[in-house]
């Protein structure tokens, strides 16, 4: 074992050079990226574009880009799609060289404004053309918001997804069903925002802090072969007691991996696991095979674990996922037993740690059973790019009355709370 | 028995599909001779998604009805519901052209033709157009001929659908060679096996919740003055606890028909409830105020939209609506529905005993519109006043065959 993980400690250092940049883009995506705590993730760059001065002046972040000056002559873009367009259009060559010379770019955007809704499609475009893997968090608007930032959130996602490795969708009316009974609207925003830290955070670490079981570039990057597609993004965690069984179960009832599109089964799934030093191979590997077990990935599952010091007797997980438009054509049904034992545990990691880092393909690469227990009673599932929050009703026309959808659920477009602990 | 005609009404619903069969003896009576219900597959809102999975799930329930009852059927009528059902209420008037001033046939044929004058798109085709009472300069009158005035005045309740749509549901049934010889709106249907005379006399809001959509039909002084289509329905229900509480549609279902209660209180806080309830490994319990909240949010919802557009149709008078909500549909099973419905309104409110026509095992809300399609297939040519008849309807879907 030793050999090998002094093998993994040299990899690190090659690591470290990994060039990452996050960008908020416009105001809500600003504010979250000025929110983000990165935990000691030293080289992690972060940069802000927005048409707004003032907003822009009052952040902490290092690099920043004002756009469309002469256009908005830096008042912001009012909510006005064709205004921050028209902003984002004028800077097209400042926001390409901030966007340069990177291997990984994860936007972070709340959609339904001008700014954001706009710019964040040209900075897309824009990091589309260079070599690096590129992520994109995105918040849409309360329902209360009216429909109008709706359709233009909608749009802009339509537009985004085609553009990006990977996108992760991020419904305001689902976040507010995580927060406290009496959660304001206000910090119902922050909600998001810490969403979103929990995903940049969890990705980096992953990359970049020195695990259990490490993960290099290439195996994130293999999770994201291909623009396009459906991202699925859930976490859980726990502290104390039986943290592996409760974090898991927190896990599997994350309100994002239930909406519409829940992913019975996704082609390739990053799974990481930040836990204190007590928590041993042998819960890793437990967990590792409940969450395969639950998501069935057809094809690839890569794992990364991050010990830190200070959690002991808990656990964080958080699963980034991958469905490919094409892959949905026959989800065949299949009658394999599960026979788990033989799948993952033990040998599973064994395979993982001793592969030799330097293959750009994926570290691990275990065949999982497709299991059917997930998907037992969910109805087919189909990855048109309609809003995830109509579950049952995604593929049917849009049950419009008065400017709101009837088919997403009314408690969540009223945002009443529920509790279901 | 050669005079006899098996009728068959056809109720393609989004949960479940109704096949009743009657019998009409010569021109005078109806026996209701069979039925059967089948599961009801690629049917959302209402509305028909996927053909060929309706049109298994339709035939499977012919034939079984037609096995069950070893008979053939002459004579199809077939309930139509769905978002795309709008209806419009038409004004058409004419002046009266005897010099003695008094009504004659030409004069009410005049304004009736003025009424249903309004041409659709091409892609909208008329379903019924639905009587209301005449006037005469202004007063209401039952009957105009013979009586002295200068303007006759008549209303209609229009409705009208989408020609896709309904070609599809008829596309269903003529896939097992079955002739389809009219199509009524699901909440007429329903309405009208459902009330007294006196009820529609006095007024009476009838709802009927089903899986996919929710029909109502207002009754005042008699008439129906409007229908409507809520596309939300028990399925939704369902579906807004399977994402609220991250269970899956089966569990959501079962939890619906088990714990479901249309309003929360808050002594549901205090409760909880097993998610499947016999010792299986893995139950979860779950608070019974997530379960009502979710509910009871959807339900009055369901009936605040109704209320509203009763009200922006300027119908919405209590008073107008003297014997209350009538609840039928098998979302009308749910418990405290009536309780919310009383709360919405500000009216009284029951769940409907079914037909009084008809035996206990058809009095279930499920069947009451496959009920009220054989009572118009009965009654529905006659000269009353709450005439539905839909002239010419199949002749214009036959040529969107053609």
């Amino acid at each position: 074992m030793e050999t090998k993980t002094d093998k993994f400690s040299a990899q690190d250092t090659a690591q470290a050079d990994l060039k990452i940049k996050i960008i908020g883009v416009g105001g809500a995506g600003t504010n979250a990226v000025d929110g983000l705590k990165l935990d000691d993730l030293g080289d992690v760059r972060l940069a802000a574009i927005n048409t707004d001065v003032q907003a822009l002046n009052q952040s902490p972040i290092a690099e920043k880009l004002v756009i469309g000056r002469s256009v908005t002559r830096g008042l912001g873009a009012g909510g006005e799609v064709e205004i921050g367009k028209a902003a984002a259009e004028a800077d097209r060559n400042a926001i390409a060289r901030m966007i340069g010379d990177m291997d990984l770019i994860i936007l972070v955007v709340g959609l339904g404004g001008g700014t954001g809704s706009a710019t964040a499609a040209i900075v897309a475009e824009l990091a589309a053309k260079t070599e690096a893997l590129v992520l994109a968090f995105a918040t849409l608007p309360f329902s209360f918001e009216g429909a109008r930032r709706k359709r233009i959130a909608e749009d802009s996602i339509g537009e985004l997804r085609q553009l990006v490795h990977g996108l992760v969708p991020l419904p305001n009316d689902v976040l507010l069903q995580e927060g406290e009974e009496d959660t304001s609207v206000l910090n119902a925003f922050a909600v998001a925002d810490h969403w979103i830290g929990r995903g940049v955070n969890s990705l980096c670490a992953t990359l970049l802090k020195t695990g259990l079981i490490n993960q290099d570039f290439s195996s994130v990057r293999s999770v994201f072969q291909s623009r396009g597609g459906k991202t699925v993004f859930g976490t859980g965690t726990a502290t104390g007691g039986d943290y592996v069984k409760d974090a898991l179960e927190d896990l599997f009832i994350c309100p994002l991996l239930h909406l519409g599109d829940r992913p019975a089964q996704l082609d390739c799934i990053l799974v990481n696991v930040i836990c204190g030093a007590d928590m041993g191979m042998a819960k890793i590997n437990e967990v590792m095979m409940q969450v395969s077990k639950r998501f069935g990935s057809r094809e690839d599952i890569v794992f990364g674990a991050v010990i830190d010091e200070s959690r002991s007797q808990s656990l964080e997980l958080c699963i980034l996922g991958k469905a490919e438009m094409d892959s949905l054509v026959a989800p065949e049904p299949n009658k394999i037993s599960k026979e788990p034992e033989a799948i993952t545990t033990g040998l599973g990691i064994e395979t993982e740690i001793s592969v030799d880092k330097k293959a750009p393909r994926p570290v691990h690469r275990s065949k999982l059973s497709k299991k059917e227990q997930a998907a037992i009673d969910q109805d087919e599932f189909n990855f048109i790019d309609a809003d995830a929050q109509r579950g049952y009703f995604e593929k049917t026309d849009r049950n419009e009355y008065k400017d709101e959808d009837l088919d997403v659920p009314t408690f969540m477009r009223r945002g009443i709370k529920i509790k279901i602990k | 028995m050669s005079q006899s005609r098996v009728i068959a009404a056809i109720e393609i619903g989004t949960s479940k599909i109704v096949v009743l069969l009657g019998e009409i003896i010569g021109d005078s009576g109806l026996n209701i001779i069979g039925h059967s219900v089948g599961s009801s597959k690629g049917v959302k809102k209402g509305v028909i998604t996927d053909l060929d999975k309706a049109s298994d799930c339709v035939h499977a329930a012919i034939l079984r009805a037609e096995e069950n009852t070893q008979t053939r059927i002459d004579e199809v009528y077939l309930a139509q519901t769905g978002q795309h059902l709008i209806g419009n209420f038409n004004l058409g008037s004419s002046n009266i052209s005897a010099s003695d001033g008094l009504v004659r046939r030409a004069d009410i044929d005049a304004a009736t033709e003025d009424a249903k004058r309004r041409s659709l798109p091409d892609d909208r085709i008329y379903i019924h157009h639905i009587q209301n009472p005449f006037s005469l300069d202004g007063s209401p009158v039952e009957n105009p001929l013979s009586k002295e005035g200068r303007q006759l005045q008549i209303g209609y309740w229009s409705v009208h659908g989408d020609s896709e749509a309904v070609s599809d549901s008829l596309r269903v049934i003529r896939g097992i060679d079955l002739d389809v010889s009219d199509i009524i709106i699901s909440s007429i249907a329903s309405g009208t096996v459902l009330l007294e005379e006196s009820e529609k006399e006095n007024g009476a809001l009838v709802i009927d919740i089903g899986g996919g959509t929710t029909d109502y039909m207002l009754y005042r002084k008699g008439y129906i003055v409007k229908t409507g289509v809520v596309p939300v329905g028990g399925d939704h229900i369902t579906n807004d606890l399977s994402i609220g509480l991250r269970i899956s549609r089966k569990n959501a279902e079962g939890f619906k028909l088990k714990d479901g209660r249309a309003y929360y209180q808050s002594e549901d806080r205090e409760e909880k409830v097993w998610l499947i309830g016999d010792f299986t490994i893995g139950d979860r319990q779950y608070p019974l105020a997530a379960i009502t909240k979710i509910i009871e949010a959807r339900v009055f919802e369901i009936f605040d939209i109704i209320k509203e557009q009763l009200v922006d149709a300027d119908l919405f008078e209590p008073s107008d609506i003297a014997s209350g909500v009538i609840l039928t549909g098998g979302t009308s099973r749910l418990t405290g529905i009536e309780e919310a419905a009383h709360r919405r309104f500000g009216l009284e409110a029951r769940a409907s005993e079914g037909s009084q026509y008809v035996s206990e095992e058809l009095r279930a809300p499920e069947y009451s519109t496959a009920i009220g399609l054989l009572h118009y297939a009965l009654t529905g040519q006659g000269d009353n006043q709450e005439q539905v008849k839909s002239s010419g309807l199949m002749r214009r879907l036959a040529d969107l065959f053609n």
